[in-house]
């Protein structure tokens, strides 16, 4: 079960124990760094744009937005779609690792759940906004109601993409808080500071590391593992399904439901990279996310790579293949070529071809490079949504209702909006919160330091 | 460690409670503390699962059945979606207070914590000295290396 010997040591350096829980629980107690007000200070700018987009939608309408008759869904969608594909990491990372007894997770799944859990706040705002009277919402929930009582229709994807995300933001956000039981506690009896013990204390919930504690805390890890592992494929699934159902050129396929779930693992991933090299330089994590670590998710990002390239040649093959001519237009005439080719072409060479660079070790070693091909993959991601969502609507089967879109102001303004949630968010992670799971990586430091 | 709790059962010494920094999974099996979460999370499964359904297909079929298209209110295949998640959402939910209510862990500060260190690098054996041989576990740990042995 702990046989690591084939990938080399997990965690270098013979760490002790009580080394273990000094290091990575440093950063809770030293001073702010400069950079870290500044990241906050940028990150709360860009939050107070989006507070104001957000009023503007609120209080003058959806019509501040660039979307139109044709081009109903804009920015909004796309970046739903980018950011819960994000969300999709530490799901991905912590549950389906955990239930492949996979003990390199460790060291990252702290971070990559915590990602999940702004990443999927971020996105929620935005079908909410899309649905124009927000205060009208929760007609959402089928309650007993005074209109009937009139019951919502089960049979809408949009319905399952409620019951989904909200479900998915809970059971993530649980997930994580039971995993930092352990770790408060481990704070809560180490900091000399009475404010911080009461905090920590309090978040802890009296965990004491007891027999009796620890086995039903692993039964329940693995019962949530276990069921939350069919909700990574579920959700993104089901947002699938708001395009697929349908009857859109490009969108009415059945490839979309595991082309998403791709996409949305492929992206979270990378986000997950780009996030743990910055992690481990600033806190000079290296001997706990290691090189090694990071070469097991470059190598995992090849192979999804190569799922995203099929996906998009099936997309375009069975296009054609079908005959239906606006099929053929859309995908020949309006992506290959047209006017969105550009979108296009950025989304194939980001998420098809550049991660194929990391077939090489060099290149792949070298984590500048690294880092820079995972944020190119998150942007071809956004594109990727971008081309889903606009070039099917823009032109369909009506051509004298064509038409065209770019956002506005308010749009764009909210994007950057929830990027400074999403910032934020992970700088107070950073602060407040220990970024690697202190118990796991202990239990995952004895079976190795036995093993010698 | 694990030496110390060997002999401690094999002397037929009562250990009150072990408090270790990570999971030891000797420890676990032996020290015959057992957990029938899993089996309680099925349960909550299986009743969730039959209660949303009930709800889709009450509301929908029963109560007030809408035309969609001409499609049947009794929409089967698209309720699964829902029961599913809803599923999932409930067993989490549930089995999460269980677990709090189970294992005793809710926001308090009234239970005694034995060694502080526990949670960082040490592993802590507690034995009731009133109801067993204090001397005799006392030596037996002493014997097996422990690092202090406090008597409280």
């Amino acid at each position: 079960m702990y046989n690591t010997e084939v990938r080399g040591p997990l965690i270098l350096g013979n760490k002790s124990l009580s080394q273990i829980t000094a290091d990575i629980t440093s950063p809770l107690y030293a001073r702010p760094k400069f950079w870290w007000i500044v990241g906050l200070g940028i990150s709360s700018v860009m939050m107070l744009l989006g507070f104001w987009s957000i009023y503007v939608t609120v209080a003058q309408g959806i019509g501040t937005w660039g979307v139109n008759n044709t081009v109903g869904w804009g920015w909004a969608i796309i970046n739903f779609v980018w950011w819960i594909g994000i969300g999709h990491a530490g799901t991905a990372f912590s549950i389906f690792l955990l239930i492949l007894r996979q003990e390199w997770r460790s060291s990252i799944n702290r971070a990559a759940e915590a990602m999940t859990v702004v990443a999927v706040g971020c996105a929620a705002i935005f079908p909410a906004l899309h649905m124009g009277r927000i205060w009208d919402a929760f007609f959402i929930i089928p309650y007993p109601n005074t209109r009937g009582p009139l019951w919502v229709n089960y049979n809408s994807p949009l319905f399952w993409d409620f019951i989904a995300i909200s479900a998915y933001l809970l059971i993530s956000a649980s997930f994580w808080f039971l995993g930092m039981i352990p770790d408060f506690a481990t704070i809560r009896d180490n900091t000399t500071s009475k404010v911080k013990k009461a905090v920590y204390g309090f978040f802890a919930m009296g965990w004491r590391g007891s027999s009796g504690e620890w086995k039903r805390y692993e039964g329940l890890s693995y019962i949530l593992g276990g069921i939350a592992a069919v909700l990574v494929v579920s959700v993104h699934s089901i947002v699938s399904t708001d395009f697929a159902v349908s009857v859109e050129p490009g969108w009415h396929t059945t490839i979309f439901p595991p082309y998403f779930v791709v996409g949305a693992i492929f992206s979270g991933f990378a986000m997950v990279m780009t996030l743990m090299i910055i992690l481990r330089k600033i806190y000079k994590f290296e001997e706990y996310v290691t090189d090694a670590h990071l070469d097991k998710v470059a190598k995992i990002l090849i192979f999804v790579s190569l799922i995203m390239g099929t996906a998009y040649l099936t997309e375009i093959f069975m296009a054609w293949y079908s005959g239906n001519e606006y099929e053929i237009f859309t995908f020949f005439h309006n992506r290959i070529t047209g006017e969105f080719t550009r979108q296009f072409w950025i989304m194939f060479v980001f998420n098809a071809i550049v991660p194929q660079l990391m077939w090489f070790k060099k290149i792949r070693s070298n984590l500048v490079i690294v880092f820079i091909i995972s944020i190119l993959i998150n942007i071809g991601m956004w594109f990727e949504r971008f081309n889903i969502v606009v070039t099917s609507l823009s032109k369909d089967y009506l051509p004298s209702a064509w038409a065209s879109y770019s956002p506005t102001f308010v749009e764009i303004s909210m994007y950057l909006g929830t990027l400074g949630i999403f910032i934020f968010g992970v700088l107070l992670f950073f602060k407040y919160i220990p970024m690697i799971a202190i118990s796991e990586v202990k239990a995952v430091n004895k079976y190795q330091l036995k093993k010698k | 460690m694990l030496a110390a709790f060997r002999k401690l059962k094999e002397q037929e010494i009562e250990i009150e409670d072990v408090f270790t920094p990570y999971p030891v999974h000797e420890i676990l099996e032996k020290h015959g503390r057992k957990s029938r979460i899993t089996i309680v999370g099925w349960f909550y499964g299986f009743f969730a699962s039959l209660a949303v359904l009930a709800f889709l297909i009450y509301t929908a079929v029963i109560d007030w059945p809408l035309n969609y298209g001409g499609k049947p209110s009794n929409a089967f295949p698209s309720f699964m979606v829902i029961t599913i998640v809803l599923t999932i959402f409930s067993i989490t939910i549930l089995s999460l207070f269980t677990f709090s209510w189970r294992a005793k862990l809710w926001p308090s500060f009234g239970k005694p914590i034995y060694h502080p260190e526990a949670t960082d690098d040490k592993f802590v054996i507690l034995v009731n000295k009133d109801s067993t041989d204090a001397n005799k576990a006392a030596s037996v740990m002493k014997e097996t290396g422990a690092i202090e042995v406090l008597e409280k």
